[in-house]
């Protein structure tokens, strides 16, 4: 497919999918703060540090972050816009797209833009977090019943699993980070409860209540683990990037293209390195490290896959002979 | 007894509402004085074509109708059928305002129109055959040479080149207006990159989606098929050594376009690929696509781009929009463009004027189509006619399109017609002049219920190896009333255009 698509196609899921993570962490977070006294500065900063932002200078009280997590405009992690964002890479590929996900995908942000929304935000927060998560719910159904399976949906999967891989390892990153530099909550029905919220954040506390063995007094660990490492949680980062990897094979067979490339091998390495043995232990005594990896990596994987398909070098490619790519199409 | 006789009244106004909320919609509805109206006749029954029409629409009182407006913008609004208007950072965008009350035309009618339009499409193009190759028509005096050689349009670089199939105006978009007679006229011929016909489908499928049951009552000739056979017209004049199953790209200046959604809409329905012009290269006089597989060739472009805009190369050096040396290539044979390069010389409203003269120039036949009369004011005998009676006329620069550049005589003031008299007078071949022709006039909705608003129509005629002429057209609607400008850009609407598929 046209390498200027394929990019639009990438960055339209990881903007949903990025709105749906902000809705679900000022959800829980709100949530949180209800049971428990926590510092100022353990409120709400962890969400901007989350999201990357350090250089906010405004009230760090609950109504001026919600604010300026949801509707300001000048903020470019703020969900209405990562919802513009978002519209505007659909509209530019909405050929591409099947016509149902534009539809939907343009009523919700019309509809985030409209008085209904703003009235949900003063009178039930809650419902309105939980209706724009729901937004990339419905577009990945709507997606996976409509969509052809070719390079565009193997760009919009591997866009949203990129970006859960990343949002994942930050949330459990900054809100680790919070907890050790607060020995007073550590052991107290607080920790617990952060833990929890943690795991809320990235619809988890279910799933790893099913799931985890947990050792008493390492709830922390269990919860890093299964956030990291639980190949059958679909938002666990190893999860998320074996995905990743699966489109990217995709793509090169879709696109009859070579193999083997930069983005492929820097998957393949990232994930072997999280399936090793060792990587339980390193979990237990270097979180924050193994966390740093993790993000790192995400980031020169999304660099990667601009210099792989999206910055098309004409100089990086054999021409074969007009006549004989004639007779291969 | 006081609250009783209020409770009375009141029950009365509510029936006397109710039954003005009943009343149908035609029921106050006056047709226009001077203009044919398009669905009733001088004595306000509806013309034959028109009955089941008028009848079923009649029975919805204003309310009702007013839903199924609400139901028809909703639907417009959600699927992003909008245009942008750049007044802030963000853009606001708006609806291209549609009516509901269609716009029928009778099948006979439709029949000669066909023919008029490929009559007038084919010979459009032979002359420019013929302007690029040998010039007969100049050296026989039938048009003046200087005249088509100081035309804007007009591509000297294309001289002695033959597009694939001998084909030029592979999408013509055709003007025309109904006068009082009920003639159809030319107003003008945009050979270049016409737009709105995504317009034409998705009023279509908004008026089936709120009307289901008119369209089983009434049979209308179906617009759907257009993308297929755009395709199909456009392969058919691929290059030679393209093989048998050409690459078709639609060529878009980019989504802040406001053409945009129209060029989405037609690569989805094509299934062609949809490319802006740094998404392709040319290498070795081949043209390229960069996918994510490497190189793909393609064979047919389909541009929503200005000629001058297409080649930093070959024409103007600061267009981002274009791919260098794509001209190069289209000289070689390598691909083809579509509309051909130089096509602009006929949209020339001077040029125009002789476009009857070119049918019997080149197919020794009789226009079907007739021209509004013009007025050339780089002839000195017509030049002083304008002057002397700009306020009846309608005066248009030659090369403007969108309603912009142009002076409704009758409307306007006398600063207005001093400044033109000046513009004329600087440069007189940059202008024409035509009488006020009243287009015809249609129930249209307006904030007094249905009131007669004039409209246009512009079809489609799609060439490849043969000429087709889409069943239908984008009828634009003057909102304003009395106004004769249809133009977007200057507020019209539209409405959905019926061709009738059974005389009635």
């Amino acid at each position: 497919m046209i390498s200027r698509l394929a990019e639009h196609c990438f960055w339209l899921s990881r903007y949903i999918e990025r709105a749906e993570n902000t809705a679900r962490l000022l959800e829980v977070n709100q949530n949180w703060l209800l049971d428990f006294d926590v510092p100022v500065d353990l409120q709400w900063k962890p969400l901007l540090i989350i999201s990357g932002i350090h250089d906010y200078t405004g009230n760090l009280d609950k109504e001026s972050i919600l604010n300026f997590m949801t509707w300001d405009h000048e903020n470019p992690c703020s969900i209405v816009s990562s919802m513009t964002q978002a519209r505007e890479n659909a509209r530019v590929i909405r050929e591409i797209i099947s016509a149902e996900m534009w539809e939907r995908l343009n009523y919700n942000y019309l509809w985030l833009q409209s008085n209904t929304a703003k009235d949900l935000y003063e009178n039930n927060r809650y419902e309105l977090y939980n209706q724009i998560k729901r937004i990339n719910q419905l577009l990945q159904g709507i997606g996976e019943s409509t969509m052809l399976r070719t390079e565009a949906w193997e760009f919009y999967q591997f866009g949203r699993h990129l970006e859960r891989s990343g949002q994942t390892a930050r949330i459990l990153d900054v809100k680790y980070h919070m907890l050790q530099s607060n020995p007073d909550i550590s052991g107290s029905n607080i920790e617990i409860s952060y833990w929890t919220s943690i795991l809320k954040s990235c619809s988890g506390y279910e799933p790893f209540l099913k799931h985890a063995q947990i050792i008493e007094n390492q709830v922390g660990n269990a919860v890093a683990e299964f956030l990291i490492l639980e190949e059958s949680f679909p938002r666990s980062v190893l999860y998320c990037l074996k995905e990743c990897l699966n489109s990217a094979t995709s793509i090169s067979y879709k696109s009859k293209s070579k193999i083997s490339n930069s983005t492929i091998e820097s998957l393949k390495t990232l994930n072997t390195w999280l399936s090793k043995d060792e990587i339980k232990q390193l979990i237990k005594v270097q979180l924050h490290s193994v966390l740093t990896n993790i993000v790192d990596n995400v980031h020169s994987i999304s660099d990667s896959m601009t210099r792989t398909y999206f910055n098309f070098n004409p100089d990086d490619h054999i021409f074969e002979n007009n006549e004989a790519e004639k007779v291969n199409y | 007894m006081g609250s009783q006789t209020s409770s009375s009244n009141r029950i009365v106004g509510i029936e006397d509402s109710s039954a003005i909320r009943q009343q149908s919609i035609f029921h106050t509805y006056k047709p226009h004085q001077n203009a044919r109206d398009d669905l009733l006749d001088w004595d306000g029954k509806p013309h034959p074509h028109c009955k089941t029409l008028v009848d079923s629409i009649g029975k919805l009182s204003s309310n009702e109708f007013q839903d199924k407006r609400s139901a028809a913008d909703l639907a417009f609004i959600t699927q992003g059928i909008t245009f942008s208007v750049y007044s802030d950072c963000r853009g606001v965008e708006k609806i291209f305002p549609f009516d509901l009350v269609p716009r029928p035309v009778e099948k006979k009618e439709w029949s000669r129109l066909e023919i008029g339009l490929k009559q007038r499409t084919k010979a459009l193009n032979l002359f420019l055959f013929d302007v690029y190759h040998e010039q007969n028509i100049l050296n026989d005096n039938v048009i003046p040479r200087d005249m088509v050689e100081s035309s804007k349009g007009f591509r000297k670089e294309m001289i002695g080149f033959t597009p694939p199939g001998k084909q030029y105006i592979h999408i013509v978009g055709t003007d025309l207006i109904r006068n009082p007679d009920g003639e159809f006229l030319v107003l003008e011929d945009n050979c270049r990159t016409p737009s709105g016909v995504s317009y034409v489908i998705e009023n279509r499928v908004v008026m089936k989606r709120i009307f289901p049951d008119l369209f089983k009552n009434i049979k209308v000739r179906r617009v759907e098929d257009y993308p297929q056979k755009l395709r199909d017209a456009l392969s058919s004049v691929a290059p030679h050594n393209s093989g048998p199953n050409p690459r078709l790209a639609l060529l878009t200046p980019g989504p802040f376009n406001s053409a945009y959604f129209e060029h989405t809409f037609l690569a989805g329905n094509m299934g062609i690929e949809l490319v802006m012009g740094s998404d392709l290269f040319v290498h070795n006089d081949f043209v390229y696509m960069k996918t994510t597989g490497g190189p793909k060739r393609v064979d047919v472009i389909y541009r929503r781009v200005d000629d001058e805009f297409l080649d930093p190369k070959a024409f103007r050096t600061d267009s981002m929009l274009g791919v260098p040396n794509l001209f190069n290539a289209y000289l070689k044979g390598n691909v083809t463009i579509a509309n051909a390069i130089g096509t602009g010389v006929c949209d020339d409203k001077a040029i125009y004027m002789y476009v009857e003269d070119m049918i019997r120039y080149y197919l020794a036949e009789e226009p079907i189509l007739k021209n509004v009369p013009t007025y050339i004011c780089s002839r000195k005998k017509d030049l002083s006619y304008v002057l002397d009676h700009l306020e009846e006329l309608v005066v248009k620069a030659v090369n403007e399109s969108g309603g912009y550049g142009m002076l409704m005589g009758p409307s306007s003031t006398a600063a207005q017609r001093s400044e033109f008299k000046e513009k004329i007078k600087a440069n007189p071949r940059n202008y024409i002049a035509q009488p006020v022709v009243t287009l015809s006039a249609c129930p249209t909705w307006t904030e007094e219920g249905l009131a007669p608003r004039h409209v246009d129509l512009r079809p489609y005629v799609v060439s490849g190896t043969d000429s087709w002429v889409l069943p239908g057209g984008l009828t634009r609607t003057a909102l304003v009333k009395g106004s004769l400008v249809v133009n977007s850009s200057q507020g019209g609407g539209s409405k959905d255009t019926w061709v009738m598929e059974t005389d009635v």
